[in-house]
Order: C-alpha cells, then sequence, then structure tokens
C-alpha cells in the first residue's frame, strides 16, 4: 500500500466547550488516505463535513483525538506552522471559488508561492505552467470580474496546485456551477489524479459527483457511517464500515 | 513575502478607493502643509534678512554698559553713573587703532537744516549730519560715487561731504560732476560753512522716509567732529553706548570677542560696570528665537491634526479590514501568517499617512512659494526694499520636510497597528465565511 497521507484517529470536535449550549459536531472519527487516492466525503448539510474539511485543511484544531498529516501531528502546532502547513501541503478549492478582487489570475496562482518564499521569477513560471494546466494561459492578465464561474474555478485550482500540496481539498467545487461547467471542473480534478497522481479530498452533498470518486466515506451526525474503501488496518474503521 | 510585494498590494488597495483615500489623507496633509509653510517662511525670512545684511557690505555691532551682577540689562540704569564710568572718543580711537580696518563708528549726531542755492537761484534743502566711517553703513546707504568719509577727516576736522544723487538731481546740472566741488551751505542759525563733496551715495527711503524727489531735504553727512565745532556741543565726548559696523569679510564671532576683549581689558577695574557687546548676528538669534516659538506653536496644532488625521486613518483602516474579511481568510487559507497580514495593512496606513505627507509638503511649498511671489511684487512696488533685499528666494526647510515625512511614517504605523492586529488575529474559517 502507498504512504498513508491522512491519518485521522477517534477525532472529536466540540464547540462552547463548559457552557450549556456546548455542541458536539464530530463524534469520533477515525481514516486513513492515502497518497494518489480520489476520495470523496459525502454527507448532508449539518452533517459535520464542513467541520472534518477544516480540520483536514489545518484551519481548525480537533477537541479530541489525532490527526497525522504526513506524520505530523497537526493538534500540537502553533498558529504559524499551521500556516506553513495550509501553505505547503493544502491545497484548497472553494465552492465560491474565493480568488483574490482586482488581483490577476496569474497573480492569484502566484499567491501562496508569494507566502512561502518562490522568488519572483520561479512564480511566474510555475503559475504560468499551472495556468496552462487548466487551460487558462489566455486569461492569465484577467481579473477575477472578468471570468466567468468556470474559469474562475479553473484559476483556483491551477493555484491549489500552486505549491505542489500532499492533498488538494475541494469544498463542493462544482456547487456554484451549472452541470456542463461543473463536469468540466470535475475533468480537471480527474486529469490532475490521473496525470498528476494528487492525492485529491472532495467534500459534497451529491452522490452523483461522489460517485466519480474511487472512494467515498459518507458522514452523518458527526460520525463515518459507510467508506468503500474501508481500511482494516485503521482501528475502529471495522465496525463503522457499511 | 517582501516589502515590495506589500507595497504593491497597498497601492492597488488605495488606488481601489481613491476618494475615501483623499478624504482619510485630508488630516494629515493639513498638518504637515501648516508645518512646511512655516518653516518654509521662517528659513526665508531669516535668508531673507542675512542676505540684506550682506548686500549692506557690513555688519552692525555696539558695545553697552552693564550694570555687573545685574540680568537685565534695562535694571542697570537706575544706578547713577560716574564720569569715570563712561568710554570716551580717545578710547574708541584705541581700539580702532588695535585693529585697523575692522570696525568703523556708526554714531551720527544732527547739527541742523540748511539750505543753498543752485545755478537757477532756486533753494535746495540739506540737513546736516555729524557722521563717521561707518555712519553710511548704519543707514543702509551705499556710496555711487568718491569715497566715504575717514577717520582722518573725523580726526583733522577735515570740511569734507557726503551727498546723496537726490541733491545731486536737486542743485547740479546734468551731467555735472559733483565729486570735488563746494558747496556753500547757510544754517537755519545763519552760519554760512564751505564744504568739499568727496562722495555721493545713493539715497532710499529705508531709513529717512520718502517724498518729492525735486523737493525733499536729504542728509549731507559731514565729519562729526566738523558737526561739533558747528553746533558748539562738545559734551559728548562721554560714551555708554556706541554703535559700530564692521568689514564683512571679518568673521563675525571673532570681530565681536575682539571687541570685547578690548572693552574688558578697559572695564577691567571697575567694579560697577561692565561692557556688553551685541551684534546684529545676536539680533538674527533673536528673530531665530521667534520664528522657533511661532514654529512650535504651528506644530503643536500640527500635532493635534496629525492625530485627528491619524484616528481617521485608523477609522477607515478598520472599515477596509471589515470590507475585506474574506480576502484575509483567503489569505489565510492559502498559508498567509498572522505577521504577514499585519505586515499588509500597516503598510497600507502607512502608505496612506506617507502620501498624505508628500501631499502636504507639496501644499506648504505651493504655499511658500505663493508668499514668496506676493512678498517679491511688494518689494518690486518699492525701489529701494528692492535695492537692499534684491529678489526674494523661497528656502524650503530640509530639517522640516525629513521630520514631516518622520512623523507621518509613525502615524501610519502607530494609528495602523490597532487594524492591522485585527485583521491578523481573524479565524480564517470565521474570516472565509464572512459575507
Amino acid at each position: 500500500m502507498s504512504k498513508t497521507v491522512i491519518n485521522m484517529s477517534n477525532i472529536i470536535k466540540r464547540y462552547y466547550i463548559g457552557q450549556p449550549n456546548e455542541l458536539q459536531i464530530l463524534n469520533g472519527i477515525s481514516l486513513n488516505i492515502h497518497e494518489g487516492e480520489f476520495v470523496s466525503i459525502v454527507g448532508a448539510s449539518g452533517s459535520g463535513k464542513s467541520t472534518l474539511m477544516n480540520i483536514i485543511g489545518a484551519l481548525d484544531k480537533p477537541t479530541e483525538g489525532q490527526y497525522l498529516l504526513n506524520d505530523t501531528d497537526i493538534s500540537k502546532l502553533s498558529d504559524k506552522q499551521l500556516s506553513d502547513i495550509r501553505n505547503k501541503e493544502i491545497g484548497f478549492v472553494f465552492q465560491t471559488f474565493n480568488l483574490i478582487p482586482r488581483t490577476t489570475a496569474l497573480k492569484n496562482v502566484e499567491l501562496p508561492m508569494l507566502y512561502a518564499g518562490v522568488s519572483k521569477k520561479d512564480r511566474t513560471k510555475r503559475a504560468k505552467e499551472l495556468l496552462e494546466l487548466v487551460e487558462m494561459q489566455d486569461r492569465s492578465t484577467h481579473k477575477p470580474n472578468e471570468l466567468s464561474g468556470g474559469q474562475k474555478q479553473r484559476v483556483a485550482i491551477a493555484r491549489a496546485m500552486a505549491n505542489n500540496p500532499s492533498i488538494i481539498l475541494a469544498d463542493e467545487p462544482t456547487g456554484a456551477l451549472d452541470s456542463k461547467t461543473g463536469h468540466l471542473v470535475m475533468d480537471i480534478f480527474h486529469k490532475l489524479h490521473k496525470e498528476e497522481g494528487k492525492t485529491i479530498v472532495l467534500i459534497t452533498h451529491s452522490p452523483e459527483l461522489a460517485a466519480e470518486t474511487e472512494r467515498i466515506i459518507t458522514i452523518s451526525d458527526g460520525s463515518v457511517i459507510s467508506d468503500t474503501g474501508a481500511d482494516v488496518s485503521v482501528p475502529g474503521n471495522t465496525e463503522v464500515s457499511a | 513575502m517582501n516589502i515590495f510585494e506589500n507595497l504593491k498590494m497597498a497601492f492597488s488597495s488605495i488606488a481601489a478607493n481613491k476618494m475615501r483615500s483623499l478624504l482619510t489623507m485630508l488630516g494629515i496633509i493639513i498638518g504637515i502643509s501648516a508645518v512646511i509653510t512655516i518653516t518654509t517662511l521662517g528659513t526665508t525670512l531669516r535668508s531673507t534678512i542675512k542676505g540684506a545684511m550682506a548686500s549692506l557690505g557690513s555688519n552692525l555691532m555696539y558695545v553697552r554698559l552693564t550694570e555687573r551682577d545685574v540680568d537685565n540689562y534695562y535694571d542697570s540704569l537706575e544706578v547713577e553713573m560716574n564720569d569715570e564710568d563712561f568710554f570716551t572718543m580717545e578710547d574708541i580711537e584705541t581700539l580702532l587703532d588695535t585693529y585697523p580696518g575692522e570696525f568703523q563708528i556708526a554714531d551720527e549726531t544732527p547739527v541742523g537744516n540748511a539750505s543753498l542755492k543752485n545755478s537757477k537761484g532756486k533753494d535746495v534743502a540739506i540737513n546736516l549730519v555729524g557722521a563717521y566711517d561707518g555712519t553710511l553703513t548704519y543707514n543702509s546707504y551705499k556710496l555711487i560715487a568718491g569715497r566715504n568719509l575717514s577717520m582722518d577727516d573725523v580726526k583733522y576736522k577735515k570740511h569734507a561731504c557726503l551727498v546723496s544723487d537726490i541733491f545731486v538731481e536737486q542743485y547740479f546740472k546734468e551731467k555735472e560732476e559733483p565729486v570735488g566741488k563746494t558747496i556753500k551751505v547757510t544754517l537755519s542759525t545763519g552760519i554760512v560753512q564751505e564744504f568739499n563733496i568727496v562722495g555721493v551715495y545713493k539715497y532710499n527711503s529705508l531709513s529717512n522716509g520718502m517724498g518729492d524727489r525735486r523737493t525733499m531735504s536729504t542728509p549731507v553727512y559731514i565729519p562729526d567732529s566738523v558737526g561739533k565745532a558747528i553746533t558748539g556741543i562738545h559734551g559728548e565726548t562721554q560714551f555708554m553706548f556706541m554703535m559700530f559696523t564692521y568689514n564683512v569679510k571679518y568673521d563675525a564671532e571673532q570681530v565681536k570677542a575682539d571687541m570685547l576683549k578690548y572693552f574688558n581689558s578697559l572695564y577691567a577695574g571697575n567694579k560697577n560696570w561692565m561692557p556688553e557687546v551685541v551684534s546684529m548676528e545676536d539680533q538674527l538669534k533673536t528673530i531665530d528665537m521667534v520664528i522657533n516659538v511661532v514654529t512650535i506653536v504651528v506644530s503643536v496644532i500640527a500635532a493635534i491634526s496629525l492625530i485627528v488625521g491619524g484616528v481617521g486613518v485608523m477609522n477607515i483602516m478598520l472599515v477596509s479590514v471589515t470590507e475585506r474579511t474574506r480576502e484575509i481568510g483567503i489569505r489565510k487559507a492559502l498559508g498567509a501568517k498572522k505577521r504577514t497580514i499585519k505586515q499588509q495593512f500597516v503598510i497600507e496606513a502607512i502608505i496612506i499617512c506617507l502620501i498624505g505627507g508628500i501631499i502636504g509638503i507639496l501644499v506648504g511649498f505651493l504655499n511658500g512659494e505663493l508668499a514668496g511671489v506676493i512678498a517679491n511684487s511688494v518689494i518690486k512696488s518699492n525701489p529701494d526694499y528692492a535695492d537692499i533685499l534684491g529678489d526674494v528666494q523661497i528656502v524650503p526647510s530640509v530639517g522640516a520636510i525629513i521630520i514631516s515625512i518622520l512623523f507621518s511614517t509613525l502615524t501610519g504605523v502607530f494609528f495602523g497597528l490597532y487594524p492591522a492586529s485585527k485583521a491578523a488575529k481573524m479565524n480564517p474559517i470565521d474570516a472565509l465565511r464572512y459575507d
């Protein structure tokens, strides 16, 4: 088996700890995701998938449990180290694209490399290559307000790839697009997966979209209720597999 | 993340909100322009006065007696003076002999009104004034022909005189050479005296006022010793005050030291009185002090304006941070550290203040130039002023410009820090969800 990129064991997330309205969103999630996998995490709204995504993406820390990203324990890192993880290990793709306004496509793609301290020359070179990969090289000088939804998402994917991260974390990437453009965006994810061997985690509420991926993890009420690629080596996963 | 990228980001963000940024800068612009205007006027005033002093070819200096152990000169006048406390003309002559060419006596004594008839039989009015070698310079007059009165003229009671260009117009025929001619004047007391014209000076209204050039009475300077012989007043040989001019080729401090040294040795044995030497350079220091006080007052007002402007900058930065919450969230998700976000907003605040500061400096310059244009048009309307003052050159104060830039930067740092930390502390998840 290939290298384990994400190793979560018994992840619990609670909000308003110690207050009367204390809320437990994740009830002990354990899962393993390996290098090169294209995984979808499916769940209805309120199931806790966004919270799980935030934890996978190092935007948030679990209340309990251990999360190893490339063997690094995320829950023990400082804010500054988390920034570094987000910068180099995670590539975010959002539902609403989240490009920086008034900034060209090229500059948007360069941004993660700017934060990583890559030189101007190398940044521009890599950003151009990435825009070519998502077939957006003709729009590199366009600003987000001059791009269509599908174009924006392709720029966002190129940006997510900037520092060659361990995982691409896509949160409802086709949610704001019509089905045709949505398919085009999904094609890019497939291309990245097959040609670049990227580990992709797709978060969605749509079973059809999930069906395109290799492995579907279904979440409900803060627990994994099914995992088509359940890994018996992870303790706790056996009992929840469908 | 380097400063250059941050600067570019700051400029593009300011450019996106031009009007808002400009209004935010207003407080800074007003504060800085006020300081630059006033310091420019101050340094210009100072350099113009210095220039005028230099254009006269000589500077003024006086010695006066002051009571020992009294701080204020004017308090010492209460005490009775004895004959031996005064200094005499002989003492002054010794001073001049000790430092030849360094000092001229600037004293003058009115002798009286007089008149003489020109070739057409018309009366020409003059006033006779007893003078020394420094009197002409003291009155801001320039010699245009012949020579100045000398100490020899005074010593040997020569009947030499200096007349004005106006007198020459009134008395002589056109193109007649006045120097070397003898004039016969009749004083109002009836005394008639003859004087040989040794020099002609250019009259200006700075010392004695304006009048009709064809009829006005101008001073005719004769050696003071001759003047005293005419009036019969000889008492004024004891002095407690004497005005001197000194040659500009000598260093002002050195000249002052020389004079003080001489008078100190003269008064070494005097228990009650001591000499005090005051130069025009000292007067310039007084002007400097006035300029400084005005500058400080304006600076305080400007500081208040900077604080108000700074609060405005802070306010707009807080608005900007809230508006860009989502952008901050994206940046954090892409790996921007707290420090990076903080830096970005502080630099933006600094740039706003700095642009405000630079506009303020430019407005200050323009105010100075405007004042210069007005001053020059006033000076040009009076040829006598133009003679002495020349063309007023606006001299900006480099120190004030440097301090202005420094202070606008500090204002940016100080008032940008809080909004920037607020941005840096944002939780990326909440920031990303913000609409």
